[in-house]
This record gives structure tokens, sequence and C-alpha cells, in this order.
């Protein structure tokens, strides 16, 4: 009885020791997806959020993609369009947080493979947008490309897919 | 003596109610349970809730259902099968969180078109009885590749550019709706 007690302790401190090491040195992936979580968070407004609110959110905003970022879109009902470098996602994003009460922005189901000099990353992920207070909501699948650039995690590219051809 | 022992050892009717007769049978029927209901929900059937009009009138919106995701494991996908098709790969051991359902009308290498709000499969004239609303759409023949399904919604009120629909590859198919 006191191995089996010794032997699950063990056990238990192993487990503890493994995942203060995921903590302490995440894998590049969850790193990434990481990234991926807080740029949803930025990128929702809530509708009692003011002016100086959503510009500081803007600026954040662009904090997440590399200075010659290119997001190009395409969406039924706005078309396809292409935004590059962080001018113009700056403009687009102060636009769109202008002109929505409120935005809630997920990403779901998000899967990130890290490329083998691990400094670039492609993730696949689906955005469900939510404007107002509407209970209909937006989906599009996204892949975005992530570089590490002095150390963090950017946005270098970011393109909607076309879930059927 | 022996009666006081009897009862003493008697579970109160709240640790009946509670925990049952036998705290170890009912702790282990508690964890077969559990683990029978989760690899049940997240790897055979997975619970959904219908959001939108695009399945109108077969499905309503906000309706819960399921996606037999075991029902094209021995056999493929069959026309007038409602399926449900995922966004981005959750990866192997993950259930899609969001997904389309849509029928499937085009099997591979099949052509559909639609004439006077009718849908036609190599030229010929499809029945669709669950049709309920109105449609007008006309588009030339889409043409399925080796691996694709066309897949369309029932609600064909709306212009055909303004609805869902089109080819999908078959690893997009999640599975069968359940009811």
């Amino acid at each position: 009885m006191k191995i089996a007690f010794r032997l699950l302790l063990l056990a238990v401190l192993g487990g503890l020791c493994f995942w203060l090491w995921t903590v302490f040195f995440p894998n590049p992936e969850k790193v990434v997806l990481g990234k991926l979580s807080s740029l949803a968070a930025t990128a929702s407004v809530g509708a009692g959020e003011g002016a100086i609110s959503r510009a500081a959110k803007v600026s954040n905003l662009i904090g997440y993609f590399s200075t010659d970022a290119v997001i190009s879109y395409d969406v039924p009902g706005l078309g396809a369009h292409t935004l590059s470098g962080r001018d113009e996602i700056r403009e687009a994003a102060a636009g769109g947080f202008a002109s929505l009460a409120s935005l809630k922005v997920q990403f779901q189901d998000a899967t990130a493979r890290v490329g083998a000099d691990k400094l670039t990353a492609d993730v696949s992920c689906t955005a469900q947008v939510s404007p107002g207070d509407s209970k209909d909501f937006g989906i599009q699948e996204l892949r975005l490309q992530f570089k590490k650039i002095d150390g963090d995690w950017l946005i270098i590219r970011a393109e909607t897919v076309k879930t059927l051809q | 003596m022996q009666d006081a022992n009897l009862n003493s050892a008697k579970p109160g009717w709240l640790q009946i109610v509670l925990i049952g007769r036998r705290p170890k049978a009912t702790l282990v029927r508690i964890m077969v349970l559990t683990a029978v209901c989760v690899v049940t929900f997240k790897f055979v059937l997975l619970p959904i809730r219908v959001e939108g009009i695009s399945m109108e009138p077969t499905y309503h919106d906000r309706r819960v259902n399921c996606v037999n995701r075991l029902a094209y494991l021995r056999s493929e996908p069959q026309r007038g099968d409602v399926v449900a098709i995922r966004f981005s790969d959750p990866g192997k051991f993950s259930a899609p969180r969001a997904m389309l359902m849509k029928r499937i009308l085009g099997l591979p290498g099949e052509s559909v078109s639609f004439h006077g709000g009718h849908a036609y499969i190599n030229g010929q004239l499809l029945d669709e009885p669950y049709l309920k609303n109105p449609c007008d759409w006309e588009h030339d023949p889409i043409q399925c590749g080796p691996d694709e399904y066309y897949v369309v919604g029932d609600n064909r009120s709306m212009p055909f550019d303004l609805h869902t629909q089109g080819l999908a590859g078959r690893d997009r198919i999640v599975g069968k709706v359940l009811l």
C-alpha cells in the first residue's frame, strides 16, 4: 500500500512538473494559438466601449500584424478586397469599429502548423463574427500565416478560404 | 444487540436517493456512464443546433439535432442525404464546433444545373419532394470532381448567389444528420 501510494505521488509530481514545463516553456503551436485567442479578444468591442477605448483597440490590433502584412478577403456581400500594410489595416479597423455598435469575434477549430525553421506558422481556423446585438452571425474559414519577428509571432498574411468551391 | 447492528448498517433514505444502497457500485456506474457519454457525444453523435434558415422548411432555426460521424464509415454519402460539412479542420481527435448543414444533390463525377428552379443531374430532372419554397434559380452545369459532392440547402427562395452552396470535398463531410 505504501509503495502504491509513493508511486501515485511520484506520478502526480511528474504530471505537475510536466504541466509547469509547458506553462513556462510552451511549444510554438500553443504560443501561436494563444496569440489568436488574444487577437479575437482585441478585435471584439462591447456596446459600452467609447471612442477612446475603440481607438486603443485599433492600435493594439495592428500590433498583431507585421508592417508588410497582407489581408486578402472575399466575403459574400463585401466582395474581394486586399489590404496591404499596417496603415490600410488600421484604416479598415477604425472604420469598422466606428460603424458597429458592438462586435464579437471568435476563432474556432484552430490548428497551427509550425514550419521546420520554427520561425513561421500556418494557422487554419473558422472565424465567427457577431455584429451588434443581433443573434445572427457570420462565419468564415480563414488561413493565417505567422512569422516570428523580433521574438514575437506576427501575422504576415491572412486570407479567407472558400469552404464550398 | 444484533438488531442494533442491523439498524446501524442500514443506509438512510437520503443516502439511498443520492448514492444508492451500494455507493461503490453507484460510483462505477457513474464513471461508466460518463465515459460512454463522452465517447458517444464527442466521437459518434455530435450534438448540433441549427442556426439560420438555409435548410427551411426541413430544419428550422434553433432546432437541436445530432450528426452521426460513423454514417459514412462503410458507405459513401448518397444523394438526398443531409450532411454536416466542416469549415477548418480541427484535427483528428477533435470535433468541429462550426459546421454547415446541407443536402447532397450531386455525386462525384456528376453535373448539377438549375433551370426554372428545378435541379437537373446530368441533364435529368431531379425529384425533390422536400422543397416547399418557390425557387427560380437558373444556373449552368456545375461539374463535381472525382472526390467532390454538390451540396445545397432546402430553402432556395433566395437568389442563387446569396445561398451558400457549392462543391464540398469528401474530407469535409463530417457525417450524416440523424433526424
